[in-house]
């Protein structure tokens, strides 16, 4: 479903040219849940906004579903991100003074079909991740777990073909942590394809499969389950 | 729709953000209330000069005595036409009647120990239809009055009231000059002339009276003014009597006109010729005050759009193409400029109801709301699209990253 060939990215400021990704290649299969471990500044995040089609690579191929990314142009990218993939954010980033339910809709303003049922869908993804009864409150109003389970059901609104997430756990305590990690396992039970990009090992212990990144490289992979 | 969901969006990052939205519609608001008041006084204005153009009659012809600019009434001391121009314009074909008068301006006028100055005009019998103006009580001056060079007088009400104060003046003696007068009747209210100056100063005797026993001219006249049937007739017998004119007195072709003929149209002329400086300028301002308030809704909408830079990136993250942001900021700039247009357009008329109170003329009408909408617009699109552009065109990845 997803995969990766040979993907290299470097930035250029002024003079100095930085290669973060130097070809990277691996796949995702449907329904799997992968990690891919990698050090701080080690191109985690360069990598995970390739995969979430918010970047280009500078060269190497991505194929998503079929999809050669490089070769779609903006608006092309948008309709991928906003049908196909459900993002994760360390930060959560939720809008502010914003209901719960709001939020959770936010990708459908975007969509070409806005379901009659919108709002009764969203409400149950919300009960699903335990916040039936906080549909009306603000970010602000909850504590970080429950911001990282709103943007969860926010993830999955538009029913994504994976959900992506960042350093997930990476704001939470380790309780609201292991929450959204069972989270995930109920997601992946129930056949969805999760890639979770982290640096944490005992994040990446609940997936199938680890893929280690080190040095803009693919250095290993290790099968779990 | 899309299109509606996302000005949905808009519309709650403008609820939600209030201190911003208050700044912009404030600006908006000073803008377009400035606009408004002055669209408001230029239209009064220009509704006053059509009214004294009225007043003046759209189809009276004047002429003035001696050439160069228009200005005032010309006095005896430069008058210039005879009775024969008198005549030969009477029989032109279109004219309804022509009306002598003779003119001293600043006369000292006394009654008992008071006094005043005013307008003295010589007149004939036909001077009430010429103008449309005869007595609103007691006489006017009549033919027989001209024959028997009375010493007879119909008093403006201005000049009545400063020598009468509320005491009924007919019967009573003035003394014009040194020249006791009669006072037959008084003068109907008249408003101001074209060119601004009090018309009920004044005060009418007979024109025989006038030429030989007060003002000492008893060969020529210092003014007439001539009626025609039908307004469409005036350039056309303009032209005749100028022509007459510099025959009657024997001028060569390279020299000037020594009379000034003035219709309806140069008057409108003149009178928009000495506005036109302060009608720029206030047109300038403005234009320029709306245009302030569009710079301050860019800056502040710039603002915004540094602020909330993550939530851009979230939004192009879960989705949204570069047109959906941009939309969504031009909308909410939009939303802003009408807002504050709407308000301005309420305090401008209420202001310029506030200038009306203190005798400014002011026009209401649908105009200002035309333009505060059209200018609001286009604020919001001009100094909009702007700060929309730069949201859009934020690098989704990085923009997602700011905190």
């Amino acid at each position: 479903m997803i995969e990766f060939n040979d993907i290299a990215k470097s930035f250029t400021s002024g003079a100095i040219k930085t290669e973060v990704l130097k070809g990277v290649s691996f796949k995702v299969d449907k329904g799997e849940f992968v990690s891919i471990m990698a050090p701080s500044g080690t191109g985690k995040t360069t990598l995970l906004n390739i995969l979430g089609c918010l970047m280009k690579a500078t060269s190497g191929s991505y194929l998503f579903e079929g999809h050669d990314i490089e070769t779609l142009n903006d608006d092309q990218l948008s309709e991928i991100r906003n049908k196909k993939i459900g993002f994760v954010f360390q930060t959560f980033n939720l809008l502010e003074k914003t209901s719960t339910l709001d939020n959770v809709l936010l990708p459908l303003v975007y969509s070409d079909i806005y379901p009659a049922d919108a709002s009764k869908k969203a409400t149950g993804l919300l009960e699903a991740v335990g916040l039936k009864e906080r549909i009306h409150y603000k970010p602000n109003e909850l504590s970080g777990g429950q911001q990282q389970r709103v943007a969860i059901a926010r993830a999955l609104i538009n029913d994504p073909a994976v959900i992506l997430a960042d350093e997930p756990t990476g704001n939470l305590d380790s309780g609201s942590a292991k929450e959204i990690m069972e989270i995930f396992g109920t997601l992946h039970k129930e056949g969805r394809t999760i890639i979770v990009v982290t640096h944490n090992i005992n994040v990446a212990r609940s997936s199938d499969r680890i893929i280690y990144l080190k040095d803009g490289k693919v250095e290993k992979e290790e099968v779990l389950k | 729709m899309k299109i509606f969901r996302i000005a949905g969006v808009s519309l709650s990052a403008v609820s939600k953000h209030k201190v911003r939205t208050l700044l912009i519609v404030l600006a908006i608001v000073v803008g377009i209330a400035t606009l408004t008041v002055i669209v408001a006084l230029t239209q009064g204005a220009n509704k006053t000069i059509l009214q004294r153009i009225n007043n003046f009659g759209p189809d009276a012809i004047m002429i003035h005595s001696g050439g160069g600019q228009m200005r005032g009434p010309s006095t005896v001391s430069e008058a210039n036409l005879t009775k024969k121009d008198i005549a030969d314009i009477e029989s032109i074909d279109g004219v309804k009647l022509v009306s002598p008068f003779q003119v001293s301006l600043d006369m000292p006028i006394k009654y008992g120990n008071k006094f005043t100055t005013s307008w003295v005009f010589g007149v004939e019998q036909n001077w009430q239809e010429a103008w449309r103006r005869g007595a609103s009580k007691g006489e006017f001056i009549s033919d027989s009055d001209n024959e028997q060079l009375s010493k007879v007088c119909v008093i403006g009400q201005t000049a009545a009231k400063d020598l009468f104060s509320d005491a009924n003046p007919i019967g009573e003696d003035i003394m014009i000059e040194n020249v006791s007068f009669k006072i037959v009747g008084i003068l109907k209210k008249a408003g101001q002339s074209p060119i601004g100056t009090d018309f009920d100063n004044l005060i009418l005797i007979p024109f025989t009276t006038a030429s030989r026993r007060l003002m000492n001219q008893p060969l020529y006249i210092s003014m007439a003014r001539t009626v025609v049937y039908r307004p469409s007739q005036v350039k056309n017998v303009a032209e005749k009597i100028k022509e007459i004119l510099r025959e009657n007195h024997h001028l060569a072709a390279t020299e000037e006109d020594d009379f000034k003929i003035s219709s309806p149209e140069e008057i409108t002329k003149m009178i928009k010729s000495t506005s036109q400086t302060l009608t720029l300028f206030l047109w300038l301002v403005g234009i320029i005050s709306p245009l302030v308030g569009g710079i301050v809704l860019m800056n502040i909408m710039l603002m915004a759009v540094s602020e909330r830079k993550s939530e851009i990136g979230l939004r192009r993250a879960v989705g949204a193409k570069k047109k959906h942001i941009v939309f969504q900021f031009l909308a909410e700039s939009l939303m802003l400029t009408f807002t504050g247009g709407f308000f301005g357009v309420v305090i401008g008329f209420a202001v310029a109801l506030i200038f009306s109170s203190f005798g400014k003329p002011i026009s209401i009408s649908w105009q200002p709301f035309a333009v505060a909408f059209i200018f609001s617009s286009l604020i919001g699109l001009f100094f909009g699209i702007y700060p929309a552009r730069k949201a859009a065109s934020l690098d989704p990845a990085s923009a997602l990253s700011q905190k």
